[in-house]
C-alpha cells in the first residue's frame, strides 16, 4: 500500500518532492521570519546587552582611526577631571588604581645587550665605568661615528662621567649651565608676577635646556633628528574604570561606568616616528595594584560633563604618533616650600609620581588608540613613554610601560596584564646659581637626562 | 573677621566659642578622614588651627561644605519650618594617622537571666497567638461569619 501510494505521488508528476527532500534533508530550510534577539529600545538587560553589543561592532567595523575615536567618545556623560599636577593627598595611589598601574621605585635596568642602551639608576656610574669601558651599546650602534665623533668629543676624564664613552659630558655640563645662567642671571627680567615664578624662570631654562641637549645628541641618536618638539601642547585621555550607580537625576538607580577623564598640558613633549621599545615582556607582574574601595570623589575629585577628547599633542595623520619623553613643570600652587611650611613633606613625592603615572598613562594609551586600540581590543605590544617632571631645580625621571587598556568592568575581569611605572625620588640639579657661577652642579641628573633623550628602539 | 591687610597685626583668637562635632560619616569616607559638624562661621584656616592647636591632632587638608536645612515642613499653622543649615568639614590627618568612628551602642551581653526570660516572653505571646487564631479548618475566617 505504502509503496503503491509513493507511486501514485510521483506519478501525479510531483517529481519536486524528490529533489526537494534531498536538498533539504540534511537541514531544515532557512527561517522567513526575522531572528528573534532581544529589544533595543527596552529598559531592560538584555536590551542593554545588545546596545553595548551593537556600539562594540560598529567600533570595531570604523573605516578609520579618526571614526573610531568618533564614535569611542561619541556618548557624553558627567565625568571625573583628573588632574596630573595635584595637590589632592596620597593622589598617587589613587591614580594607580584608576590607571591599574604599579609603581616600581628607580628607573629600568635594562640589560646590555651589543643593540640596546642600558641607562640605568642615577648611581650607575662606578658598575658602568668598565662597562663603557668594554664599549656597551652606544659604541657598538655607532660604529661609523666613533673615529668623527672622537675628535670633537674629548672624552670625560673623570670615570664617573665615563658611561658613554663618545659623550662630552663637559660640553653638555656647560650646555646646561649656559642656559641656566642666561634665563637667571645674564638676562634681566622685571619681578615676576603674582603666581607666575615658574613661567618667569624655570620654565624658558627647561625649553632652552632640552631644545640644545636634543640638538647636540642628534648626531648620535638619529631617532631625535626625526623628531618633533611641541611646546606646551595638549595631551588628553577618556577612560572608563569600575562601576558605580547613579545617585540623583532622572537616571537614578541605573548602573554606569565611572568616566574619567584627563586633560594635561605637559610643558614641553617630543614626539618620535618610531615606537621605543619595551622595557619587560607585555605579560610581566612587577608588584601590586592599590585597591580603594571608596568613590573617586572621596579623593577628592570632581565631575563634569565635556567634550571627550583623545588626543597625543598631534592629530592622527602626523607621521610623528609615538611618544618618546614629555617634559611637566610644577606649578606655582604646588612648589616644594608650600609643602614644608605646610609639615607636608611626603607628598612632594606623592606630587611626583602622580604627575608622572596620570600624565604618562593618558599619553600612551592615547598613542595605542591612535593606532587603533581600545578596551575592547586590547594592545598586541606594549607602548613605552619617558617623562621628566620638574619645578626648575628638582628632576624626577619617569618611565611607563602601557600593557593594557581594557580597564572596563567586563574587560578587566580576564586580564591579569598590568600597567608598570618606574620613578625615581626629586634630586636638584644645581645648589645655587650665584654671581654668574652655578654652585654644586649634579652630574648624576644630567646624565640620566641624556640617557633619557638618547634612548631608542634597536633596530637604530 | 577683620580683613587682613598686608603688614596689619595677625588675628589671634584666644578663647574660641566655636564647637566642632565629630559625626560619623553618612557614606563611607576614607580612612585617614575624619567628619565634623562645626559652626558656620568657622574657615578651613578656623578648624586646622583649633585641631591643631588645641588636641594636638596633626591636620592634612581640610575640606568644608555646607549643608542646607530643608524647608518644606509645616507646622500646625501651615506654617514652613525650617530646619537649621550646618557646616560640615572633611578632615584628613597627617602623619598617617587614621580614623574610624567608634560604634557608640554596642550589643550588650545579655546574661542567662535575661535570655531565659525573653524565651519564656516569646513563648508566651506565640501562645496566645495561636489561640487568637480560629479553627484552622475555617481556612482563616471568623467565626461569627455563617448562617
Amino acid at each position: 500500500m505504502a509503496a503503491s501510494k509513493g507511486q501514485r505521488l510521483l506519478w501525479h508528476g510531483r517529481c519536486w518532492f524528490s529533489q526537494a527532500e534531498s536538498a533539504v534533508s540534511p537541514q531544515p530550510p532557512d527561517s522567513l521570519y526575522p531572528p528573534i534577539v532581544a529589544s533595543f529600545t527596552a529598559k531592560s538587560k538584555a536590551a542593554k546587552r545588545r546596545r553595548l553589543e551593537h556600539f562594540r561592532q560598529r567600533v570595531h567595523a570604523a573605516a578609520s582611526v579618526e571614526e573610531k575615536l568618533r564614535l569611542y567618545g561619541l556618548l557624553q556623560r558627567p565625568k571625573y577631571m583628573v588632574y596630573p599636577q595635584t595637590f589632592a593627598l596620597n593622589a598617587d595611589r589613587w591614580y594607580r588604581s584608576f590607571t591599574k598601574t604599579v609603581f616600581v621605585p628607580g628607573l629600568p635596568r635594562r640589560a646590555a645587550p651589543a643593540a640596546t642602551k642600558a641607562p640605568g639608576t642615577v648611581v650607575p656610574e662606578a658598575a658602568k665605568g668598565p662597562e663603557g669601558a668594554t664599549g656597551v651599546a652606544p659604541g657598538a650602534a655607532k660604529t661609523p661615528e666613533p673615529g668623527t665623533a672622537a675628535p670633537g668629543a674629548a672624552k670625560a676624564s673623570e670615570p664617573a662621567a665615563g658611561a658613554v664613552p663618545y659623550l662630552d659630558l663637559g660640553e653638555l655640563r656647560s650646555l646646561a649651565c649656559d642656559a641656566l645662567l642666561q634665563e637667571s642671571f645674564y638676562q634681566t627680567k622685571k619681578r615676576p608676577f603674582l603666581y607666575r615664578d615658574q613661567d618667569h624662570t624655570p620654565g624658558p631654562f627647561l625649553t632652552q635646556l632640552v631644545s640644545t641637549l636634543a640638538a647636540s645628541l642628534c648626531g648620535r641618536n638619529p631617532l631625535l633628528a626625526a623628531s618633533s618638539i611641541d611646546l606646551k601642547p595638549e595631551v588628553n585621555y577618556y577612560w572608563h574604570h569600575g562601576e558605580e550607580v547613579v545617585v540623583h537625576g532622572h537616571r537614578k538607580g541605573r548602573v554606569d561606568p565611572v568616566r574619567f577623564q584627563i586633560d594635561d598640558k605637559p610643558h614641553l613633549q617630543i614626539r618620535v616616528p618610531k615606537q621605543l621599545p619595551a622595557v619587560v615582556p607585555l605579560d610581566s607582574d612587577l608588584g601590586d595594584v592599590p585597591v580603594i574601595d571608596h568613590k573617586p570623589s572621596k579623593l577628592p575629585l570632581f565631575k563634569k560633563q565635556y567634550e571627550n577628547k583623545v588626543f597625543i599633542g598631534s592629530k592622527v595623520a602626523d607621521p610623528c604618533c609615538y611618544g618618546h619623553t614629555q617634559f611637566h613643570l610644577i606649578p606655582d600652587k604646588l612648589k616644594r616650600q608650600r609643602y614644608i611650611r605646610a609639615n607636608l613633606e611626603d607628598q612632594i613625592e606623592v606630587l611626583y609620581q602622580a604627575n608622572g603615572i596620570a600624565s604618562l598613562f593618558a599619553w600612551t594609551a592615547a598613542q595605542a588608540m591612535y593606532q587603533g586600540f581600545w578596551n575592547e581590543a586590547d594592545v598586541t605590544r606594549p607602548f613605552v613613554s619617558q617623562a621628566v617632571v620638574t619645578d626648575g631645580k628638582y628632576f624626577a625621571f619617569f618611565c611607563y610601560q602601557l600593557n593594557t587598556l581594557a580597564l572596563t568592568v567586563e574587560t578587566i575581569q580576564n586580564n591579569p596584564r598590568k600597567n608598570i611605572c618606574w620613578g625615581t625620588d626629586s634630586k636638584p640639579l644645581y645648589d645655587v646659581v650665584e654671581d654668574g657661577n652655578v654652585k654644586g652642579f649634579n652630574d648624576e641628573v644630567l646624565i640620566q637626562l641624556v640617557h633619557f633623550l638618547l634612548n631608542r628602539p634597536k633596530e637604530l | 573677621y577683620p580683613l587682613f591687610q598686608l603688614g596689619g597685626p595677625q588675628l589671634r583668637i584666644f578663647r574660641p566659642n566655636f564647637f566642632m562635632l565629630a559625626v560619623r560619616p553618612g557614606v563611607p569616607q576614607p580612612e585617614d578622614t575624619v567628619q565634623f559638624r562645626v559652626s558656620m562661621e568657622m574657615t578651613k584656616v578656623d578648624i586646622k588651627n583649633y585641631l591643631e592647636k588645641i588636641y594636638n591632632v596633626p591636620v592634612a587638608a581640610v575640606r568644608t561644605r555646607i549643608q542646607y536645612g530643608a524647608n518644606n515642613k509645616r507646622n500646625h499653622k501651615n506654617q514652613r519650618v525650617k530646619k537649621p543649615d550646618y557646616k560640615v568639614a572633611y578632615v584628613q590627618l597627617g602623619q598617617g594617622q587614621t580614623f574610624q568612628f567608634p560604634n557608640l551602642f554596642p550589643e550588650k551581653e545579655q546574661d542567662a537571666e535575661t535570655r531565659s526570660f525573653d524565651d519564656f516572653k516569646d513563648k508566651y505571646m506565640e501562645r496566645e497567638k495561636q489561640r487568637q487564631k480560629g479553627d484552622p479548618r475555617r481556612g482563616g475566617v471568623p467565626d461569627w461569619f455563617g448562617l
